[in-house]
């Protein structure tokens, strides 16, 4: 073989310094190691909150404003409220959290951090930089996987509101899912109230999937509840109940009215709306249902609403 | 820590690797998802192997120490493994000499005056004395060359005694000499798992009539492997033969054992994981084998032959025979052993420069078949690499080349019993006892340096095992002529050796390459 061969056949697959790539069966097992905790303290200095509320109030309403139509409702039942609280809603949409900071009274929001999900908004670093500033968020752990301590106990030490969405993910077909434990366990144990929020037609508007709202301005309602206070001995798994009904109720109210919805969970006729028991596609059609839309009908036909 | 072998899948991520062939050595782009199957990194050496000689003799397992079996007026012979082990030769110097001169100094404390030592050649060619001096080092060679350190004869009736049969009425006759010492102290080199324990005094110090009850096509048929002695009918033998030594003389082995360090520094490449070589391994392997392929064949041998292995002594046991080979073993096996999931439909292997019979030699197309289809088909506990019925491809350049002095039956065991049949059981039966019998190759076997007349037979029987169980041999790059007179194929480029072998195993089989160097124990499940 000639020295140019011999040169060619030892040089393939090595790079300019000839060194090669470790075959993959030669490769040595090595425990993962630990991925650093995304450091999220500096979003809550004084500097940062100013910027984030510019952002949260001047471009991130704005946006959603002015491509969705939010009705918002029940936040004179927060009038009392003083305080960290953990407002929680359901979720199905990435609109869910601008429209409940764009909606939440200021005071709320001056001091609202935001649980996501550690392992989809903290995966990468500029993901991690742009949800922290923006949102305010703090990561949170949805498998277990990583073992992370959590920040919500030590934000509502510190007199911080959070935002959490117990579902832990974006709702695949519209539908509640059941509440995990989390919020309201940290409600039990730091005796906080929880804030029951329902945010109905958000799936409609931007369903999983999109990064932007579906076109023609969707009606979307972000109904707030009655602050939830865990009573004395009470555990987390019966405040997480009181609290699915309480949403449910909410829920309810969209289409039932709230005095038939008070009624109807006086009789503990209300329950999670889980959609219809039905094909795939009926309960996604049923999700993304319209909400009923009760501005004045045009007088004259063909005019402008 | 050395890291533990294992076994490489080909991708596309993976550079040409080593092969072996002959005097030579070639980088092959193996097919991706091809298996190769590498040894345990070198186990570091022992540090002080003179501490560790001293240790095994005065606290040796089953046996009293040597010192206490030493007395005034005794006789005592100190037997060592031939030339043939290990492979390539150790630089100096070799443990043998490390061992028998501590075993002397105890001896001459003892005040023992009848010291004999004995090379183990068996049906080897005798060492010579420059031979002799390097295995026992120049003190013992002055003391005791040429009248009381000699090589077996096993043609010498008047030096051998018969000792009794087995229960399977195999006949037991060793040299006179030892079966009548007070005490026999063996010091073994144990390069791979086949070789020490009761193979050591019943194989090395035996007569053909002792050894052709175990060097025979049916027993090496059924020695599955010869590598794996409780699967191996041949050791089942050297078993029953040593029952018999046992009850007549009393024998103090030595065992030791290497790393797989077979190469001095300025080929180290050949001891490393290819894609972990330096540019400095790379610009080495260019080097060398350009100088290699550019050397004339005789010089280049001798070139390999002058390589001596730096190996590092990784165990030294001393005992009763029965109690330190497993210990033996289980250092061998911390070297060499790596475990392999199922056989391929073809064993791809890379056959080096040196085998047990050609120590400053030539490598003839019998000994290359004996190393192919014998020792490294033989490298495999449970079942081989390839399934019965697969291809096994070896790469060896196959030179149709005899060494006239050490191996005259060989010229005629090729050119007229191969010539007639290359069925070793056939061969058997027509041809061995003329070969072991003739009064000229028993004359040249005695008094030259030739291998005994019989040897050509053990290594074509050697091979029995692999030609019963594979469909088909292709020899990569060997003589054409010399394949073909062994019944073999011969193939230019591996290529070509697989479009060969996909008429017995198809167009897509599975490919597994037993790494050589350094030596590879596959341990397949």
């Amino acid at each position: 073989m000639s020295l140019m061969k011999e040169v060619r056949t030892l040089t393939r697959g090595r790079d300019w310094r000839g060194r090669t790539r470790t075959p993959r069966s030669a490769t040595a097992w090595e425990q993962p190691a630990p991925r650093k905790e995304f450091a999220t303290g500096w979003a809550r200095t004084p500097v940062a909150n100013a910027v984030r509320l510019g952002l949260q109030r001047g471009l991130l309403k704005s946006v959603a404003w002015s491509q969705t139509r939010p009705v918002v409702e029940g936040l004179d039942y927060l009038d009392g409220l003083r305080g960290p609280a953990v407002f929680v809603a359901n979720h199905s949409s990435h609109l869910d959290a601008p429209l409940v900071l764009g909606s939440v009274p200021r005071r709320f929001a001056r001091r609202l951090a935001v649980g996501a999900a550690a392992d989809y908004f903290f995966d990468v670093r500029w993901r991690a930089l742009v949800t922290t500033l923006v949102f305010n968020a703090f990561p949170i752990e949805r498998f277990g996987s990583k073992r992370l301590r959590s920040l919500a106990p030590v934000l509502l030490d510190r007199g911080w509101s959070l935002l959490l969405f117990p579902e832990s993910s974006r709702s695949q077909d519209g539908w509640m899912t059941s509440f995990r434990l989390g919020a309201a366990h940290l409600c039990c144990t730091r005796r906080v109230p929880a804030v029951p929020i329902a945010l109905r037609g958000t799936f409609g508007a931007m369903p999983r999937g999109r990064n932007w709202p579906v076109p023609g301005r969707r009606k979307i309602v972000i109904r707030y509840g009655r602050p939830l206070w865990p009573e004395a001995g009470e555990d987390a798994r019966h405040f997480n109940e009181r609290l699915t009904r309480a949403v449910a109720r909410l829920w309810a109210e969209e289409d039932i009215g709230w005095y038939q919805a008070l009624r109807e969970d006086a009789k503990a006729v209300v329950v999670r709306p889980a959609g219809p028991p039905a094909a795939e596609w009926r309960r996604l059609w049923e999700a993304t249902r319209p909400l009923r839309d009760e501005r004045p009908r045009a007088v004259w036909p063909g005019s402008r609403r | 820590m050395s890291r533990p072998g294992f076994v490489l899948e080909v991708d596309e991520r993976t550079p040409s690797l080593l092969v072996n062939e002959g005097d030579g050595f070639r980088l092959e782009r193996f097919p991706l998802g091809t298996r190769v199957v590498y040894p345990p990194d070198v186990l570091p050496g022992l540090r002080d192997v003179n501490g560790a000689i001293r240790r095994a003799l005065f606290n040796p397992v089953g046996s009293d120490p040597l010192p206490t079996l030493l007395f005034p007026g005794m006789r005592l012979t100190i037997v060592f493994d031939d030339i043939s082990i290990p492979l390539p030769q150790m630089q100096t110097p070799d443990i043998r000499q490390r061992i028998i001169e501590q075993v002397l100094e105890l001896a001459a404390e003892a005040g023992v005056d009848d010291v004999e030592l004995v090379a183990a050649n068996a049906l080897h060619r005798r060492m010579t004395p420059t031979e002799l001096k390097r295995a026992v080092g120049e003190r013992v060679y002055r003391a005791f060359f040429p009248d009381h350190l000699r090589n077996h004869d096993a043609e010498d009736p008047d030096r051998l005694v018969h000792l009794g049969h087995t229960n399977q009425g195999e006949d037991v006759e060793i040299n006179r000499r030892a079966a009548e010492s007070d005490l026999i102290v063996y010091v073994n080199v144990t390069l791979t798992a086949m070789s020490g324990g009761p193979k050591s005094v019943s194989v090395g110090l035996a007569s053909y009539r002792s050894l052709r009850h175990h060097h025979n096509v049916h027993t090496l048929r059924h020695s599955r492997s010869f590598n794996d002695p409780p699967n191996s009918a041949m050791h089942h033998s050297y078993d029953r033969m040593a029952d018999v030594l046992g009850e007549h003389v009393k024998i103090f082995t030595i065992e030791t054992t290497l790393n797989n360090e077979a190469f001095p520094s300025h080929v180290g490449f050949m001891n490393k994981r290819e894609w972990e070589w330096s540019l400095l391994d790379q610009a080495s392997y260019l080097s060398f084998k350009r100088a290699n392929d550019m050397t004339p064949p005789k010089l280049r041998r001798e070139v390999w032959q002058r390589s001596y292995a730096p190996y590092g002594v990784t165990g030294v046991h001393a005992g009763d025979p029965a109690v330190v080979h497993p210990l033996t073993l289980a250092n061998v096996h911390r070297q060499q052993l790596t475990e392999v999931d199922g056989p391929s439909d073809i064993g791809i292997w890379g056959l080096p420069f040196i085998c047990p019979y050609n120590v400053n030699s030539i490598m003839n197309p019998i000994l290359v078949m004996s190393l192919g289809l014998g020792y490294f088909f033989n490298l495999y506990r449970g079942q081989p690499i390839v399934r019965r019925g697969g291809v096994a491809i070896f790469y060896h350049p196959m030179p149709n080349a005899f060494h006239p002095v050490h191996h005259p039956s060989y010229i005629d065991f090729f050119d007229e019993v191969l010539a007639a049949t290359t069925d070793p059981a056939a061969i058997e039966a027509k041809y061995e006892q003329q070969f072991a019998t003739d009064p000229w190759y028993i004359h040249l076997y005695r008094n030259s340096y030739a291998y005994h007349g019989v040897h050509p037979f053990y290594m074509w029987y050697w091979g029995a095992h692999a030609l019963e169980h594979v469909g088909d041999v292709i020899f990569v790059g060997a003589n054409r002529k010399a394949a073909a007179r062994m019944g073999f194929r011969s193939a230019s480029t591996l290529a070509d050796a697989l479009e060969m072998a996909s008429d017995t195993v198809g167009s897509s089989p599975r490919l597994t390459y037993l790494h050589a160097p350094p030596l590879t124990l596959a341990d397949v499940r």
